[in-house]
């Protein structure tokens, strides 16, 4: 069974009558379960459109968008939010982090909005020191560096242990030291845990260090290619 | 916590936005501390009034005196319990009054009327009047505060104003006792034997006519119980009806008469809903301002799971928080003005603020629906962001 299936998905934006923007124009793609995927494209051709409709952040116009064999088009808004609350983890282009909070409470965040039972501190912990973090529990996300806080932000969206992770642009804010360091954190994370792996991306080194390449244009998938890249520790 | 850090974190505009509601409040807690005042000031008034019948010469122009002899007549009217006498007489002549409220008296209140009526008070200092007294009295906690007596002073009654006729009198007076504070009427008196008492109300006459009654034969008025379950209205008007040369005016006339509370609960609630607008409006504004500005924010955690009604849940709370802690400021701080406004104006008699458990519950308990009340359309805005274009402006 794939983790993602979208068939046929179309979403037009409204920017004042009559102007209409369609930001994706019946995308059809499958992603099996532990795979680590990039989808590239310049800006402003759906990545992260395509991003937030598979995160069930914004429904399409039409076509359909099945997780995990679960047909989401049908979902009210609550079951919505309560699969994507449970079973998806999103990493941003810019951290997200909230400045109020440290970064252990980020790293909790979405417990915050899970049952009771779930809420657990210790894996915050273990997530933080997965990421090299765990120095900086208490710190606030203004002392963090840039990378820093970019991998509190994966750490949090593994807190739940999310089947899938939706990454917008993870490295377009830092070096190409951190940019390295980022992406070998995200494989090593896919590889050990299975977790799948979602990667929106305008810069072509970065995508082709994933297994596999899907390119959009102007709303459209235009190629699809399959890779094996390790990559090697940073440094 | 990210909520208490989020206020802090904008401490100009949450102070601001505070600021307002403490501003509501600090009115509120003045004018409901002088309602509360008032309010127990006629409460005292209305429990004593409407369980007794007064009656008074219908002879009109010093019909404020009554002759003590058609006491045995009103006791003849079925349905009378006891008819006793009672004197009331300024004890500040000449001296401005209250602005609101009762003004100083020395009363004779006839002993036996402690076994009907259903004002209580105590003595917190000294002791009680004998029955034959004279030269003696017992001061309302108020009064004594103002005159500033102790129990042994010696006082000269009434007081001497300060534009006196040459013909004024007073009498010198021992204070053996002064009375537990009940905020209401007995604050405000002086309370003598009945021969002192006659004697007063003969002098406070007009001079062509105190010569010409006998001070033994007068009271102010005569005040009457009826017995157990007897319809006071009614038995008013059956005085009137069967005893010459008397008006005994019903108990509820006589209420709604003096009975100014509802002035005063207008007054504070008026007070109130204008400070109240002002704060809210600033509370509107302070969380509108939040979301907006932390819309990424709201993206996020609905991202994260996060349902509507978390969203409002936390905005209201905010909301609600910044309301309790401009309520609790306000509060604090007009409380502090009511007490300080009391003290400096004891002496002149205007110690007329009263800060009660019930006005501190009431105007936190406000401040905070306020601040939930004002918050509530902000965070229903928090709760429509559409995390789609929300992410996007991170």
């Amino acid at each position: 069974m794939a983790a993602i299936e979208v068939r046929d998905l179309t979403l037009t934006y409204r920017q004042g009558e009559p102007s209409v923007v369609q930001a994706l124009a019946g995308v059809t793609l499958s992603v099996q379960a532990g795979e680590f995927v990039s989808v590239v494209g310049r800006s402003g051709t759906g990545k992260t459109t395509l991003l937030h409709a598979v995160g069930l952040l914004v429904r399409p116009t039409s076509g359909r968008v099945v997780l995990d064999g679960v047909d989401t088009t049908a979902l009210s808004d609550h079951e919505r939010a309560s699969f994507r609350g449970g079973r998806i983890g999103f990493v941003l282009r810019r951290h997200g982090l909230l400045p109020a909070l440290t970064v252990l409470e980020n790293v909790m965040l979405p417990l915050r909005y899970a049952p009771i039972g779930t809420r657990r501190g210790r894996r915050a912990r273990e997530l933080l020191d997965l990421v090299g973090l765990a120095g900086h529990v208490d710190d606030r996300p203004d002392q963090l560096t840039v990378g820093q806080a970019q991998r509190a932000a994966i750490a949090r969206a593994l807190i739940k242990a999310p089947a899938l992770v939706l990454a917008d642009e993870p490295t377009a804010d830092v070096d190409d030291e951190t940019s390295d360091e980022l992406l070998y954190l995200l494989q090593q994370l896919n590889r050990t845990s299975g977790v799948t792996l979602v990667v929106a991306t305008d810069d072509p080194d970065v995508a082709s260090c994933l297994d596999r390449v899907i390119r959009l244009r102007d709303g459209r998938v235009v190629s699809d290619q399959r890779l094996r890249v390790d990559r090697k520790r940073p440094g | 916590m990210e909520i208490f850090r989020n206020i802090a974190a904008r401490r100009l505009r949450s102070t601001l936005t505070g600021g307002g509601v403490a501003a509501g409040i600090l009115a509120l807690t003045v004018t409901g501390a002088l309602a509360e005042h008032f309010q127990a000031q006629f409460a005292g008034g209305v429990r004593y009034f409407s369980s007794n019948i007064q009656v008074a010469d219908d002879a009109g122009g010093y019909a404020a005196v009554v002759s003590l002899g058609k006491i045995a007549a009103i006791q003849q009217v079925p349905g009378v319990a006891v008819a006793l006498p009672s004197i009331t007489v300024l004890a500040r002549p000449g001296a401005a009054g209250p602005l609101l409220g009762l003004p100083d008296t020395i009363v004779y209140a006839d002993p036996r009327e402690h076994a009907y009526s259903t004002l209580r008070t105590a003595i917190a200092e000294g002791r009680q009047l004998r029955p034959d007294a004279q030269g003696e009295v017992v001061l309302g906690a108020g009064l004594a505060g103002k005159l500033g007596a102790r129990v042994g002073d010696r006082l000269d009654l009434p007081v001497r104003p300060g534009n006196a006729n040459p013909d004024f009198v007073s009498h010198p007076f021992i204070v053996v006792g002064i009375q537990r504070r009940t905020d209401t009427l007995p604050d405000a008196t002086a309370q003598v034997g009945l021969l002192d008492a006659q004697l007063l109300l003969q002098e406070s006459l007009p001079a062509s006519f105190r010569d010409r009654v006998d001070p033994s034969s007068l009271a102010s008025a005569i005040t009457v119980y009826g017995k157990s379950g007897v319809d006071l209205d009614r038995l008013a008007d059956r005085i009137s009806a069967s005893v010459p040369g008397v008006v005994a005016t019903r108990p509820t006339d006589f209420v709604r008469s003096f009975d100014q509370s509802a002035t005063f609960v207008a007054v504070a609630v008026g007070a109130a809903l204008l400070g109240l607008l002002f704060g809210a409006v600033l509370v509107v504004g302070t969380m509108l301002a939040a979301v907006a500005e932390r819309q990424p924010e709201i993206g996020l955690k609905i991202a994260f799971g996060a349902r509507r009604w978390h969203i409002v849940a936390e905005y209201l709370f905010e909301a609600a928080l910044l309301g309790l802690a401009g309520g609790l400021a306000g509060f604090v701080v007009g409380a502090g003005l009511a007490e300080l406004l009391d003290l400096a104006g004891r002496g002149i008699g205007m110690d007329v603020f009263e800060v009660s458990g019930r006005l501190a519950e009431l105007a936190v308990g406000l401040a905070v629906a306020l601040g939930a009340g004002a918050g509530l359309v902000p965070a229903v805005r928090a709760a429509r962001v559409d995390p789609d274009l929300a992410l996007r402006l991170l």
